[in-house]
């Protein structure tokens, strides 16, 4: 029994930021680098299931980056990852969500698991596209926003809720292979001691390539690229007081500053 | 047989031999029983983990026979229960050498060597001082029998915080019982000595040596002439001589025999506990050897066996319950029950002949003599316990210990591991980019001087809630402008400076507490100064005592010295002397960690302020509850936090106008406590800076200094 848990390095903004001097990112300097929080749920879930059976699962967690990645792999080594995989060409840089569905749905032929975990989304682009699209490459079934999960390794299917809107609840029974996206709260993430982390950096972290998954670049690379990322001009709210009479001519000098007329 | 040979202590006369021998028999029967016992014990502790002390063996014999003769330890905060403690041991300990002088002459330097020398002058001082020995012995402990029947003190209730009533070990009735079997043995060893002494005087009164020197004894001689007044003659003395030297040699050899198997042990195992006595042992945790496999303590063996000779020693007094603010609050936390129940665990599973398996040393839950994570999460690491105990229990690092196997399996408050996460993701509790940390310097007329681009005389280890927190970022700007105008010449880290670590170890994240030190230290050493000051207690404590141990040494001060030291020199001056009633909060990290207690009390009378103590102060200070790590937990709703108990405290000083404070976690917990027990508006909380301030207004316009 196998569980790949497709994880992402996520970049949080400082306060005081700048941008890459193409306009097209925030420079890397004024970024904060963690694993993305809904993945931290995913391989939760993937332990719990693991520790319940008393360990006769193998839980892969996968991600998609460059070196600086293996830090979030490390800490997946040290909250019970047996196995971390790092799937790297400069030709994935700024890879889109589709991209990496195709990437990962790779990687994922490869390991042949027997479910794949992903979070509901990123929380740097929040696009919440990579783990349904890659369920979408290997045609398998799939389930997103799962907020309760039940499965005993080695059965065919598993049980399982999902969030709909308005408080609604979808429960669902599924053929594994699956693709499941995770819902936050579906679980209680463990902290990952200092001392845990420090030990997973003896582990190794499996490199993969382009060549090894049988990809080419035009497959790996993006179709959709970002033009500029930019803060918008900020609106104006203004609450007006006084009396009426004080309130009309306060409205008047408004008009007549937006519209130049001053 | 000279006259002076004959005046000697009546032994087995007119026992026949047989009666001789058997008592011999009974007599090794019971050293053998006490042999096996204390071989039972030293086994137990030999199957705890190594332990390394500091400082020679030789001081710390002297140091232990010290606070065992003066008794300081076991009369603080307690006078009265130290007093008959006194008249107890030393009535028991002459009596015991007494004893034991008998022994050396009759059996061992009088057959061996034919040296006698219990006779005579000798003999009738020493059946004086033994006489008075007794006496000190039976008053001590009838004051102790009034003390557990009558008066009753709060800490000698057995009653468990962290158990429930109907808990099959709450209230542990055992232990009363064997309190006062205790008690009743020891004055039924001392009254028999008595009476079988008047006996003996009564028996022989018609020998000269004997009925003539009976004054030596006073109060044989007493009890003789009341036995002789209601009719007891030669004859009778002489019966009731032989049955009573029966009782009182046989229940005097029982208990020699049980000393290692009841509390009676702890006349050795405190001695032991004293002896190694750690004296920073809450102030500098150890580290985790690169040999331990998994950290912390799951198992009862990985305690070591100096800790478990601790848990032996405890003599359940209870000055650590009485003294622990958790336990005060309600919490479920007693530092003496953890220890009892460790001990209790110890018992069970270490003093059989072979070692249960694994599985059933685990320390870690709530069965009884197991200890719930409740408990160890309850405890704010203020080391009021280690401070109080008599015979040198160290609770924090037990309890530090503990936590760290819970930390490593992630056993903790969610918020708490959402905090730890952060401090290892920004080097700061407030989640804040470290970029931000020297931020508070933009609002002063003059620059911060950074230390790792410049020389500073003084180098300010600033904290996180020094740094991060918007109302402790003022006080931290009005310490940098008196630090100016003083012209001290000093500078911060800014972003290469993280959380020191103090809590963060105390909480017992031991890996993240090593990263957190070897960056400071790292940071530290890019920055060349020549002393350090810090505003913030905690990081006060953990650089001055715990960064030696990862290489970084510094001379390094609270703020309350250097203030002090700048008012000395007249490069402060008071200008207008504040007349405020105030009342001043030991913070654990600077006093009873770190003896910093007369400093802010000085500084005080400085300012012109009235002190008036609370009853909690100096070492017996009262923690504000957020220590160990417990500002990052939150509260149980409900009920009393440890700061709105001691805010009360404060608010019963008639007439007080300030609750002032030294340290930034301390005006976080006060401020809010003040609010949250309605005492806002009565008297108002304040850092010393700001008093200082106040007391120095600004005389020329800011930035007008060098």
């Amino acid at each position: 029994m196998k569980i790949l848990v497709a994880v992402k390095q996520v970049a949080a903004l400082e306060e005081d930021f700048e941008f890459r001097a193409d306009g097209r990112d925030v420079d890397g300097d004024f970024l904060v680098m963690d694993l993305n929080e809904w993945d931290d749920y995913s391989l939760e879930e993937a332990v719990k299931i693991k520790e319940a059976c008393g360990g006769a699962v193998e839980i892969v967690a996968v991600s998609v980056g460059p070196p600086t990645v293996d830090e979030a792999l490390r800490k997946c080594l040290a909250k019970g990852a047996d196995r971390a995989v790092r799937i790297w060409d400069e030709a994935m840089r700024g890879s889109d969500s589709i991209a990496v569905a195709r990437i990962l749905a790779a990687a994922a032929r490869a390991e042949a698991p027997d479910l794949l975990f992903a979070g509901v989304q990123s929380s740097d682009q929040a696009v919440a596209a990579t783990g349904i699209a890659t369920a979408g490459f290997l045609g398998w079934p799939h389930a997103a926003v799962v907020s309760q999960f039940t499965y005993t390794p080695g059965a065919a299917t598993a049980v399982l809720r999902r969030e709909l809107e308005g408080g609604l609840l979808h429960e669902l029974e599924i053929r594994t292979p699956a693709v499941l996206t995770i819902q936050l709260g579906i679980n209680t993430p463990r902290y990952a001691s200092l001392r845990s982390i420090k030990q997973a950096a003896a582990k190794p972290i499996e490199l993969r390539t382009l060549a090894d998954l049988s990809l080419n670049a035009a497959e790996a690379g993006s179709s959709a690229r970002v033009r500029r990322m930019y803060v918008p001009d900020k609106g104006r709210a203004e609450l007006i007081e006084g009396s009426a009479a004080e309130q009309a001519k306060r409205l008047a000098a408004i008009i007549r500053e937006s519209t130049g007329a001053a | 047989m000279s006259r002076s040979e004959a005046v000697t202590r009546i032994l087995f006369e007119a026992f026949p031999a047989a009666e001789v021998r058997l008592f011999y028999v009974l007599g090794f029967a019971a050293c053998a029983a006490f042999a096996y016992g204390v071989y039972v014990q030293v086994r137990k502790y030999r199957r705890g983990a190594p332990a390394a002390l500091a400082g020679g063996m030789w001081p710390r014999l002297g140091w232990m026979i010290a606070r065992v003769l003066d008794h300081r330890t076991v009369e603080r905060r307690d006078p009265a229960a130290g007093g008959a403690h006194r008249l107890i041991f030393y009535g028991f300990t002459l009596l015991f050498i007494g004893t034991a002088t008998i022994t050396l002459q009759y059996d061992i330097l009088e057959p061996l060597f034919g040296v006698r020398f219990w006779y005579g002058r000798f003999y009738l001082v020493f059946s004086l001082v033994l006489d008075l020995a007794g006496v000190a012995l039976i008053a001590g402990l009838l004051y102790m029998m009034v003390r557990r029947g009558w008066l009753k003190p709060p800490k000698l209730d057995y009653a468990r915080p962290d158990r429930s009533p109907g808990d099959p070990d709450f209230d542990r009735p055992q232990y009363r019982r064997e309190d006062w079997a205790f008690l009743w043995l020891l004055l039924i060893i001392g009254a028999t000595g008595y009476v079988l002494e008047a006996a003996r005087l009564v028996w022989l009164q018609g020998r000269a040596d004997v009925w003539d020197t009976r004054w030596w004894s006073p109060v044989g001689a007493l009890l003789a002439a009341a036995l002789r007044g209601v009719g007891l003659g030669p004859a009778g003395g002489g019966a009731l001589r032989h049955g009573l030297w029966w009782f009182h040699g046989l229940i005097a050899l029982g208990f020699i025999a049980l000393i290692p198997y009841t509390k009676v042990k702890h006349v050795f195992t405190a001695m032991g506990s004293l002896m190694v006595r750690d004296p920073l042992a809450a102030q500098r945790l150890a580290r985790i050897p690169e040999s331990q496999a998994a950290p912390g303590v799951a198992a009862i063996t990985d305690f070591t066996w100096k800790q478990l000779l601790n848990l032996d020693a405890c003599t359940r007094c209870g000055r650590c319950h009485e003294a622990c603010p958790a336990r005060a609050v309600g919490a479920p936390l007693s530092p003496r029950d953890v220890i009892l129940s460790l001990r209790e665990f110890a018992h069970a599973t270490l003093e059989s002949g072979t070692l249960p398996a694994a599985a059933e040393l685990n320390v870690h839950g709530k069965s009884p003599g197991q200890v719930a994570q409740e408990t160890l999460w309850s405890c704010r690491t203020c080391m009021a316990c280690v401070e109080i105990c008599p015979v040198a229990v160290e609770h924090v690092p037990i309890i530090v210990q503990l936590r760290r196997k819970l930390v490593e399996d992630g056993a903790m408050d969610p918020l708490l591991a959402k905090t730890l996460a952060t401090i290892h993701k920004t080097g700061n509790s407030f989640g804040e980019s470290r970029r931000r940390r020297g931020a508070w310097t933009k609002a002063l007329p003059f620059p911060v001087k950074d230390a790792r681009r410049e020389p500073v005389d003084v180098l300010w280890f600033v904290g996180d809630y020094a740094s991060f927190d918007p109302r402790n970022q003022k006080v931290t700007q009005t310490f940098a402008a008196l630090l100016a105008e003083a012209g001290v010449d000093f500078g911060i880290l800014y972003d290469g400076e993280s959380n020191a670590g103090n809590d963060v170890r105390r909480v017992g994240e031991e890996g993240l507490y090593e990263v957190l030190a070897d960056a400071n230290v790292a940071a530290l050493g890019s920055a060349t100064f020549n002393r350090v000051v810090t505003t913030d207690p905690h990081s006060y404590n953990t650089i001055r005592n715990e960064y030696p141990d990862f290489g970084g040494r510094y001379p390094i001060e609270h703020y309350t010295t250097l203030l002090e030291r700048l008012f000395a020199a007249g490069r402060l001056k008071v200008t207008q002397p504040l007349r405020y009633r105030v009342t001043f909060h030991d913070p654990c990290h600077l006093g009873r960690f770190n003896q910093g207690y007369e400093a802010p009390r000085q500084l005080l009378a400085l300012l012109g302020c009235e002190l008036v103590e609370m009853g909690r102060c100096r070492s017996n200070s009262f923690c504000c509850g957020a220590g160990g790590g417990r500002i990052w937990i939150p509260d149980p709703a409900g009920g009393e936090k440890p700061a709105q108990n001691r805010i009360k405290e404060a608010a019963a000083i008639p007439g007080l106008q300030v609750y002032a404070v030294s340290c930034p976690k301390d005006l976080t917990m006060f401020e809010d406590a003040l609010k949250t027990t309605g005492n806002e508006g009565k008297f108002v909380v304040r850092e010393i800076i700001e008093l200082v301030r106040e007391a120095l207004p600004l005389a020329a316009p800011a930035g007008a200094h060098a």
